[in-house]
């Protein structure tokens, strides 16, 4: 219940600031947003940093903006503030669905998004969107700014390609320019929250370009290429659609744990596949189901 | 140990913290703030929720250092002089039984009900669906909540 | 009809309003001071070892640890229905979890610090977590010294094995009445542990005054035994009853959980090593999970014999309970639902073996439904069968074979007054019973499933419950007594009864919380006795009080006693009309007569209500003579769900359920626990699903892995319906329903699967998983059983 592990807290004002604490500390040195993830970790005993580095006195965090066809999401912008953003509730529908899926009101008023990518762990839900999005994650370091493509963000369960001394600035977002509908299905136990038993993101574009991303049923979330590259170019029939799911085993490599059974997460996901492709394609003409609307 | 102030319940608080102290244990035993409860330590159950400037958040998982030049309310801010319609509306229906829920789900509502005075019941349903109840089914309190603005 | 002023109407609750502004106190809210100290448990990680050495030198020298104690400080037993477990593990731990050592510091960081330093040396040996594995002849045996536990003379323990009691029941001739059956079936159904998750942990502060006064606060359901077990335990010290006092405020949730002791005993004993000082014992939430009480698991054999007509003939059961390796309380769960395992039915022939077998799993014992709602699983899942299977529609089978008034219980005695018939009939037309409801959805199935059951109090045969009443100067009344408030509306049940009494409005009735210096006796607020015993209790110190009203007035005024009544908390008279006496003038001054001097005084009033035909004298081989239940209390349920083909999640469309409750004391309190008991109920059989590993350890000891209702899993639709069958001898006719509404839950879900799908699942929970997976596998039987998680 309490936090008997000692640890000392900064609340720098400015970039270099934290960078300067960052190279301190090194791998000793946490940062602290949301806190949602970290605290639950420390009390847990799964993490004993030796400073914590509260973000949230750099305002400059706080950007988020959508300006030149491209959306800027500060690593202090939160869940909520995504949820209850028309920019992002009309042109980015998928990741605000995602969002609405994260875990509660109360969590998600200060969980942040950027946090959520740090953590990394296999099953998080905004994994999908992203990837299908193709967005951008905005890194700060001794070097300065750089970008890496979220393709390239995931690199094992609970590893980044966050290198020492860098932290997140923010995750960009280009429009996509060709019209487009999205579905994130997300299983779980029941209909309250949930960490993800199988998580899949779609993006169905115009022209018959599809883009898909699942989580929680692999190491990292990622995209399924060999689906994609059966199915693009292709307009969907359902003949199309039974045979991409028989894809779908070779796409995901699910395990068995407290939450499901692996042969269960294969099964669903395919059911899922179906249910997500039919309805990302029914919203790119304009109809089809609320975002919002659970599909399974 | 630093030195943080806050406004609580309306008054400025100044106060003396180690950087592990969890808000949801000063609140509790510093400041004699008993409204938010224990009840799971991971942000699972809603029992330690309060509102930080306007915003419901577990306490649970936030360190008191965090809430310096802050603003929070509990259930003891609501309940200082006239009680709230919607704590009024509670009473009415006689929402709560074992009554371990009910300071988080009152501040939970009470977000729900500033932003959006007249929601539907699913409405309801999603906003308190991170504050757990065990006893009583939920749907009292749905109704208190519902009943408050019905027009 | 008597028409009520208080009974039977919907009264506000007394505890509302404090609850709703956060004034309500529970144990961690009250403040001890600034010599409050606080405990950190060192436990065993192995579910069976010896412990050879614990070395707590190291531990010692952290700043701030005020002392550190091991099971050598204190090597006493205790237990409520059997003396089978220690306040700390002596020579050996039985459970992973088990308390080994306990560190007591200033402040809870040192606390935590300081526990990690406490080095125990183990020393493995086998150990079983199935309770069939358990009988056989190379288990472990958990309890070597069984054979010389003292228990209660109504359990049979068998020295040498791991069976703590066993409890048989033979009526008639099961033998006999299979030959005579048309039809019989037999299966096996499996039932794991569930955590009754309230969200209050638990928690004890114990304080030995300088002057060695041990007092306790206690989230608990139960001040009075726990007194009683305290004393029993630290009797070695020289306690006894007068030398303890267990203050309870409110409870955040008990269901059984918080009934008879578990960690409790540890503040108690704490307390004694630090004298002066308050030390505070308080579960985390995983502690909250391994180390209380888990609902026991169960395998269930049963066997049941029809004729063709839908009569049943014969009903055999054989229950394998997995109690963990501390059966004290856990026992009697066996024993009460092993005397009521054939359900609320007629039969002639009956061979019941309910056995209480030790294991290393984490202790289980009381959860609402006491082992009725881990049974009638299997014999309401039986039941729908064998009816399907003879053709004939299970819930006129239910008619055919439900119990009447005056019919033999499985031991021998009558059958209460009951509306079991009413029940039925009026949940089936709500339910639309026999109409069957299709979809144009190929990918959804909608199915109908139905269960009737019933519950009695389980006690032993002489528990007591006591009251005290006294008036305020304004005319108010404090009624001061022992059960506790956890959340049913038990203080609002009784002031509703004082106040038809008394005519004292509820509104100017106090229900003072226990503290066992000075609230009058109560066994347990369990068993779902409370508002019968207590509300007994409770109606004869009011009648009291209005004898001696009656008895100051004729007195004075010489009116004929039987002509006075009372009426707007007035004493008024028959006779004449104009006489009108207020109670507040006169019962704390008394009545002044005309010479000046007066008669009275303050008025007070004690109740006692203790069963006088029960009896646990039962023969131990077939529990026939004896009457060890009070009554049973009814009811029918039934559930309309929408099953989704491909994923197997379930949406509860609507859920019915009818209770005899005899009389409503306050119907929107009994329909409040119907909504509750209903849900807690969906979630066991849908989708709370503990598992542990093959060493015996809980995986899942949070919300975030075991989950329990949100607002957004309630069905659709939920109605209540109140029937009232009169209890002769309750209060007004009530008699309990608290635990009941949760008890044919996971039945009916059952039932309405196989309708649905034509899938009968007989192992609990009936996840999204298990019905998806069937209906891809072409499965029309499911006996997975995924509680123990094998690598």
């Amino acid at each position: 219940m309490v936090i008997a592990h000692e640890f000392e807290y900064f609340k720098p004002e400015s970039v270099e600031g934290v960078i300067e604490l960052l190279l301190k500390y090194k791998d000793k040195a946490r940062l602290l947003a949301g806190g949602t993830d970290l605290i639950v970790r420390i009390k847990d005993g799964l993490e004993f940093p030796e400073a914590v580095i509260d973000i949230k006195g750099l305002t400059e965090l706080g950007k988020f903006e959508f300006k030149d066809n491209k959306l800027f999401i500060g690593s202090l912008v939160t869940f909520n503030d995504l949820i209850e953003s028309k920019i992002v509730e009309e042109k980015f529908p998928l990741l605000w669905e995602s969002s609405k899926t994260v875990a509660s009101i109360g969590i998600r008023n200060r969980a942040t998004i950027v946090g959520n990518i740090c953590s990394a762990v296999p099953s998080l839900d905004t994994g999908p969107a992203l990837l299908v999005y193709e967005a951008n994650v905005v890194v700060r370091g001794t070097e300065g700014e750089r970008v890496i493509s979220v393709l390239d963000w995931f690199l094992g369960p609970r590893k980044t390609a966050l290198e020492a001394g860098e932290f997140v600035y923010g995750i960009t977002i280009s429009l996509p320019e060709k019209k487009r509908g999205g579905s994130y299905v997300k299983l779980g136990r029941y209909n309250g929250e949930d960490l993800a038993q199988v998580g899949l993101g779609i993006l169905a574009l115009e022209g018959n370009e599809y883009r898909l991303a699942f989580c929680a049923v692999g190491p990292v979330p990622a995209r399924a290429k060999k689906i994609e590259a059966l199915l693009n170019g292709k307009s969907l029939t359902g003949l199309l659609i039974e045979e991409a799911k028989n894809l779908v085993p070779e796409e995901i490599s699910p395990i068995t744990d407290v939450r499901a059974t692996k042969e269960y997460r294969l099964h669903v996901a395919k059911i899922m596949f179906e249910r997500g492709i039919k309805a990302a394609v029914e919203r790119l003409d304009g109809k089809g189901p609320a975002y919002g609307e659970k599909l399974i | 140990m630093k030195k943080i102030s806050f406004v609580l319940n309306g008054e400025k608080r100044n106060i003396y913290v180690e950087p592990n102290d969890l808000l949801l244990d000063v609140l509790r035993e510093k400041l004699g703030v008993k409204s938010p409860k224990y009840g799971c330590g991971r942000g699972d159950c809603g029992l330690c929720t309060v509102l930080i400037n306007g915003k419901s958040a577990r306490t649970c998982l936030i360190l008191a250092i965090e809430v310096d030049g802050q603003e929070i309310l509990t259930v003891e801010g609501l309940s200082k002089d006239k009680l709230t319609p919607l704590q009024e509306s509670f009473i009415k229906h006689n929402s709560f039984q074992c009554g371990f829920c009910a300071p988080g789900m009152i501040m939970t509502a009470t977000e729900l009900l500033e932003k959006n005075s007249n929601p539907t019941g699913e409405e309801v349903k999603e906003a308190i669906s991170g504050n757990l109840c065990r006893c009583t089914g939920y749907t009292p309190i749905i109704e208190a909540i519902l009943d408050v603005n019905k027009k | 009809m008597e028409e009520f002023k208080f009974i039977g109407k919907p009264v506000d609750r007394l505890d509302e309003r404090e609850k709703v502004t956060g004034a309500a106190k529970y144990v961690d809210d009250i403040e001890f001071g600034p010599n409050l100290l606080y405990t950190e448990i060192i436990e065993s990680p192995h579910p069976h070892a010896l412990i050879n050495n614990i070395n707590t030198s190291e531990a010692e020298k952290v700043e701030g640890v005020v002392k550190i104690v091991t099971g050598k400080d204190f090597p006493y037993k205790f237990g409520l229905y059997m003396k089978d477990r220690y306040i700390f593990a002596q020579d050996r731990v039985r459970f992973i979890g088990e308390q080994v050592a306990a560190v007591i510091a200033r402040d809870p960081k040192t606390a935590l610090k300081a526990a990690k330093l406490v080095k125990v040396e183990y020393e493995p040996f086998s150990a079983v977590f199935d309770p069939v594995e358990a009988l056989k002849e190379d288990a472990p045996v958990i309890h070597p010294e069984l054979g010389n536990y003292p228990h209660v003379p109504w359990f049979f323990p068998k020295g040498g094995s791991n069976v703590a009691h066993l409890r048989k029941v033979r009526k008639g001739d099961v033998e006999k009445g299979f030959k005579e059956a048309d039809f019989v079936l037999e299966d096996t159904y499996r039932i794991p542990r569930y955590a009754h998750c309230c969200l209050e942990t638990h928690i004890a502060v114990g304080l030995l005054d300088y002057s060695g006064r041990l007092t306790v606060w206690a989230s608990s359901q139960s001040p009075h035994t726990q007194r009683n077990l305290f004393a029993d335990a630290l009797a070695p010290l020289g306690f006894s009853h007068k030398d303890i006092r267990v203050i309870v405020p409110y409870v955040g949730g008990g269901f059984g959980g918080k009934a008879g002791v578990t960690m409790e005993v540890i503040a108690a004993a704490l307390a004694t090593v630090v004298k002066g000082h308050p030390v505070k014992v308080i579960w985390r939430r995983d502690q909250e999970f391994y180390n209380t009480y888990m609902r026991l698991q169960v395998m269930s054999k049963i066997k049941v014999g029809v004729k063709n007509d839908g009569i049943i003939t014969a009903f055999e059961i054989t229950n394998y309970w997995d109690a963990g390796p501390y059966a004290e309380y856990g026992a009697n769960v066996v024993n009460a639902s092993g005397l009521s395992a054939t359900g609320p039915y007629r039969i002639p022939n009956v061979k019941i073996d309910s056995y209480c077998i030790y294991t290393n799993l984490p202790v289980a014992g009381p959860y609402r439904g006491f082992g009725y709602s881990e049974m009638l699983f299997s014999v309401e899942s039986h039941m729908t069968r064998i009816a399907k299977a003879i053709g004939i529609d299970p819930v006129e089978f239910r008619r055919k074979n439900g119990i009447r008034e005056g019919d033999s219980l499985p031991y021998g005695a009558p059958m209460n007054p009951n509306g079991l018939l009413e029940a039925i009939d009026k949940v089936a037309k709500e339910i639309d019973w026999g109409k069957k409801e299709t979809l144009n959805d190929p990918n959804k199935a909608i199915g109908k499933g139905f269960a009737i059951f019933w519950k009695a109090p389980a006690m032993p045969p002489n528990v007591s419950s006591t009251a005290f009443i006294k008036f305020s100067e304004d005319g108010s009344l404090n009624v001061i007594v022992s059960g506790m408030e956890i959340g049913q509306g038990y203080l609002t049940a009784m002031a509703q009864i004082a106040a038809e009494v008394l005519t004292v409005p509820p509104e100017k009735i106090r229900i003072e919380l226990p503290d066992t210096d000075r609230n009058p006796y109560h066994w347990q607020t369990v068993a779902s006795h409370v508002t019968w015993a207590n509300g007994n209790a409770v109606k004869r110190a009011a009648l009291q009080i209005r004898d001696r009203i009656f008895e100051v007035v004729h007195e004075v005024y010489h009116y004929d006693k039987d002509t006075l009544y009372l009426e707007d908390e007035k004493v008024k008279c028959k006779l004449h009309a104009s006489f009108e006496l207020p109670l507040k003038d006169f019962v704390i001054e008394g009545i002044q007569t005309k010479d000046g001097t007066y008669r009275g005084g303050a008025i007070v009033g004690s109740g006692s209500f203790m069963p006088e035909f029960t009896s646990a004298q039962q023969d131990p081989e077939t529990s026939q003579g004896g009457h060890p239940n009070v009554h049973y209390t009814v009811g029918a349920a039934a559930v309309k769900i929408e099953i989704d083909k491909q994923t197997g999640k379930v949406r509860i469309l609507k859920a019915v359920e009818a209770l005899d409750a005899g009389k409503a004391i306050n119907p929107m309190n009994v329909k409040h626990q119907i909504y509750g008991g209903l849900l807690q109920g969906f979630a066991t059989a849908l989708y709370e699903d503990m598992r542990f590993d093959e060493n015996g350890k809980i995986l899942n000891p949070n919300f975030t892995d075991y989950k329990i209702p949100t607002s957004l899993d309630i069905p659709d639709e939920v109605v209540p319906i109140i029937v009232e069958v009169p209890q002769p001898d309750g209060p007004y006719g009530a008699r309990g329903i608290g635990e009941h509404p949760m008890i044919p839950a996971a039945p009916i879900i059952a039932n309405a699967v196989e309708d649905a799908l034509g899938v009968r699942i007989k192992s609990m929970p009936i996840t999204a998983e298990k019905i998806a997976m069937a209906i891809l596998n072409d499965k029309k039987e499911v006996d997975d059983f995924l509680m123990i998680m094998k690598k």
